[in-house]
């Protein structure tokens, strides 16, 4: 996997960081998502993954599962 | 000076336009407290007011909205200065203003001014999280075009520094346009400071001279073309008769039309209204505005302009806080889950260890006010009615008080240090197989100690197919008013066999089968609901999760002391009411004259009973005999004579019959009618034995004993399945809005209850043999 391809935010492996690139699925669930800080150009580190994952969001503890409610493709950073 | 005082769900006086001015009667005015989840809203709330309202470190953790009681003014060195007596509303926490679920209804419901009961605020203090600046302000910049006078409280503001962050508040005041107080809810900080700033705002003559310019917010903040939509639809809803104001425009116009923004706020409306926004919608949509996404890009546009020059943080990677150390371990696919496991095991086993000395210290009470209560009140129905009846029933209650208090202990201090939103997170991937979200498992883990806050905490869960879902299965989980079943049962009739030095013991294991027995069988529960009632897809669950932090001792001895202060309450009212009828029924219409005749008889022989010791057998042996045949006679015996075919299969007598028939209402009400039945018919040599004793030595007429293992499990496994309280029936029907959901509710629980107590008792009878 190449760094710079951007990627579903579930395949990052553990303590890897990223940026979120693109936010697809419905728009209202996308809408929430945003509201609560996850949208494109945010910082986040994996520091759990699968379903549901825990990411640190800006520094902030989040648990995510959005199963087929919504897509976020993260573009790791690197190491 | 500032004087406090606190009156929780207590109805506000009114708003500043009906209060009084200055003469000596303080001016009212409504304060609404509103933030996202885990910002100290709660802390914050307490603070202010001195109440101790519950605080937890999971999202929503308040679910209805509270009411403290704040007075603020000083006359005495200022006479012109006005007091104020504020009613402050803490709002349940919240991203946005876009109503998902109930409970951020609610917030809008209120800032808006249509919570029944609740003026419309005069101010609003937004909390903001220091360190988590950006997307706080993204209610803040909804609440401000609300047009509320706004204070916004800095909290968190001791964190900053280990988080790498600097925010100038002089500049961000400048840069909002509105006051902004730094405040450390958790250390008290900044307190003073944000009372003085609300006095001031609240002094002004005219309260919208301390609103913020934000009025041009929306204009500022989106397009114009956008503006232009939301007066049109402004104008078009008052020609439909539909009085709506920019802020109510604009949520329609952008939330889901299938949320709780269109229900609360065009209540259902026609398809008439559905449509024209739609229209509007697709309208905006060929501007490049497609709704509701460009909500978000045009706000973090203005939160980026916002604090363009105020906010900066550190470049260098963060370091690991403590917190992160212990997720390590704690949130472990696999180490989590036996942690939690554990920690669940551990927590049932120190409850029974504990609560023991407690638990005898009551009974030894009880007795020595019984001896009391019989030395001064003459043998007849008034001492029966006090021993036999009250002192037996709610007596037998009460002594459970320890295992509750001390239950309720270890929930508060694990939902205030932060772990159960890792518990939620561990769970989730469970529940998700059942097609439900870890958001469910907090509720549920409430249900733990009592089903109503866990139904009502329900209201956090988006998604309505899994919240009816969490509602129709909360009634499983063992709540805390099943406890004096399981521990009368265990402990007469489980072996007291331990292991490892005796820490762990075979009673603690059953109990801890017990408790777990509800949420085990509401598994296949879940399934069939969301499989055939409720189907859908497995909803998402994104949820934050706080730091850990100590646990707050005044939160969380409050939280107790507000349990066992309802327990009690409720052992005085329906569990007394229960006894006393319970009561009459075992001691009525039998004629008693000469049981109290021979009752006197041998008391006044007991004064020596070493001369009179053949009389006083003789005497006990006719005494037993009467009391049987009184309660045979009675109305409680021809009513367990009635029922004994239906509980026989169950391995139940008619009195255990009549005892769980009484206690419908409310669970715990049969350790009370075991308690009055068993002392009204039991010898007089037992008259002063505990409730267990009584229960051992009860047979069936052919005089084989009544219980055994098998009849103990068989009627704690009824307990454990059975729906057998009607305030959580009412919360149901209350929280669901409809009577099909308590009955469905009603008649599974009976159903399983029955199917499993006699699974339970004719497998373990079997075994037995």
């Amino acid at each position: 996997m190449a760094h710079n391809e951007p990627v579903p935010v579930e395949f990052l492996a553990p303590n890897s960081d990223a940026v979120v690139v693109e936010m697809c699925g419905d728009a209202q669930n996308v809408h929430r998502l945003e509201e609560l800080g996850i949208r494109c150009g945010c910082k986040l580190r994996m520091l759990s993954p699968g379903e549901p994952c825990l990411l640190a969001i800006e520094g902030k503890k989040m648990c995510l599962r959005l199963g087929k409610s919504a897509d976020i493709l993260v573009q790791p950073l690197g190491s | 000076m500032v004087r406090q005082s606190i009156s929780s769900n207590s109805p506000p006086k009114g708003n500043s336009s009906s209060g009084e001015t200055q003469g000596g009667v303080p001016r009212n005015a409504t304060v609404a407290l509103i933030g996202n989840p885990n910002t100290g809203k709660s802390s914050l709330f307490n603070a202010l007011c001195g109440a101790n309202a519950r605080v937890g470190n999971y999202a929503g953790v308040t679910v209805e909205h509270k009411t403290g009681r704040l007075q603020i003014g000083d006359r005495l060195s200022s006479p012109n200065r006005a007091q104020w007596q504020v009613e402050v509303v803490d709002l349940p926490g919240t991203y946005s203003l876009a109503a998902r679920s109930a409970d951020e209804a609610v917030s809008v419901e209120v800032l808006a001014g249509e919570m029944p009961g609740v003026p419309k605020p005069d101010a609003v203090i937004v909390i903001l999280d220091s360190t988590n600046l950006e997307r706080n302000l993204y209610l803040l910049s909804q609440v401000l075009e609300l047009r509320i006078p706004v204070i916004a409280a800095l909290n968190m503001w001791d964190r900053i520094d280990a988080e790498g962050v600097r925010i100038d508040p002089s500049k961000l005041s400048k840069s909002l346009g509105l006051p902004v107080i730094c405040t450390s809810a958790s250390n008290r900080t900044g307190i003073d400071e944000l009372k003085i700033q609300l006095l001031e705002m609240l002094d002004r003559k005219d309260p919208s001279l301390g609103l913020p310019d934000s009025t041009s917010l929306a204009s500022g903040c989106f397009p114009e073309a956008f503006g232009k939509s939301v007066d049109g639809l402004v104008d078009w809803f008052a020609s439909e008769g539909i009085a709506l104001n920019r802020f109510q425009v604009e949520r329609l116009l952008i939330d889901d039309p299938q949320g709780h923004s269109f229900r609360v706020i065009a209540k259902d409306q026609s398809s008439t209204v559905q449509s024209k926004i739609s229209e509007v919608r697709d309208a905006l949509k060929s501007q490049g505005l497609a709704i509701p996404l460009f909500e978000t890009r045009c706000r973090y546009g203005w939160i980026k302009s916002r604090i363009s020059g105020v906010l900066e943080r550190d470049s260098r990677p963060r370091e690991h806080s403590t917190s992160d150390k212990i997720d390590r371990w704690l949130t472990h696919r696999w180490i989590g889950l036996l942690f939690f496991l554990v920690l669940m095991f551990l927590l049932f086993q120190s409850i029974t260890l504990v609560a023991d000395w407690p638990m005898k210290l009551i009974e030894e009470a009880q007795g020595f006010l019984g001896a009391w209560i019989e030395s001064w009140v003459p043998p007849g129905p008034l001492r029966s009615l006090l021993v036999e009846g009250v002192l037996a029933g709610v007596g037998g209650v009460v002594v459970f008080l320890p295992q509750i208090a001390i239950l309720f202990l270890f929930i508060g201090i694990l939902e205030d240090c932060g772990y159960m939103s890792r518990a939620a997170f561990m769970m989730d991937k469970f529940m998700s197989v059942l097609g439900m979200s870890g958001k469910s498992f907090l509720p549920l883990m409430s249900s733990f100690a009592c089903a109503i806050p866990g139904i009502m905490a329900t209201r956090t869960i988006e998604n309505r197919k899994d919240r009816m879902v969490t509602i129709l299965i909360a009634p499983l989980m063992s709540c805390s008013a099943r406890w004096p079943v399981y521990v009368l049962m265990v402990s007469a009739f489980v072996p007291p066999l331990t292991a490892l030095n005796g820490w762990l013991s075979l009673r603690g294991a059953v109990l801890f089968g017990m408790v777990s027995l509800g949420s085990v069988v509401a598994i296949p529960v879940a399934w069939f609901l969301k499989r055939f009632l409720f189907p859908g897809e497995p909803s998402a669950f994104v949820m934050e999760l706080s730091s850990y932090k100590w646990p707050s001792w005044r939160v969380v001895f409050a939280r107790v002391w507000e349990r066992v202060q309802a327990f009690v309450l409720r052992a005085g009212t329906l569990i007394f009411v229960t006894s006393v009828l319970v009561w009459a029924a075992a001691y009525f219409p039998a004629n008693h004259a000469q049981l109290d005749a021979m009752v006197s008889q041998m008391e006044s022989l007991s004064t020596d009973p070493q001369g009179h010791k053949a009389e006083i057998e003789t005497l006990v042996e006719q005494i037993n005999r009467e009391k049987s045949r009184l309660i045979e006679q009675s109305f409680l015996g021809q009513a367990g004579n009635a029922i004994a075919p239906l509980v026989r299969p169950l391995g139940w007598d008619g009195k255990i019959g009549i005892a769980v028939l009484a206690s419908f209402p409310a669970r715990e009400v049969i350790v009370a009618t075991l308690g009055t039945i068993y002392a009204l018919g039991s010898g007089v040599d037992e008259s002063n034995d505990g409730l267990a004793d009584q229960l051992r030595a009860a047979t069936w007429p052919d005089g084989t004993l009544v219980f055994s293992l098998a009849t103990a499990l068989s009627i704690m496994v009824f307990f454990a399945l059975c729906a057998q309280c009607a305030s959580t029936l009412m919360t149901i029907r209350r929280e669901t809005n409809s009577w099909v959901w308590p009955i469905f509710s009603f008649l599974y629980m009976t159903t399983l209850a029955y199917v499993g107590a006699w699974v339970t008792y004719q497998v373990v009878s079997v075994w037995s043999l």
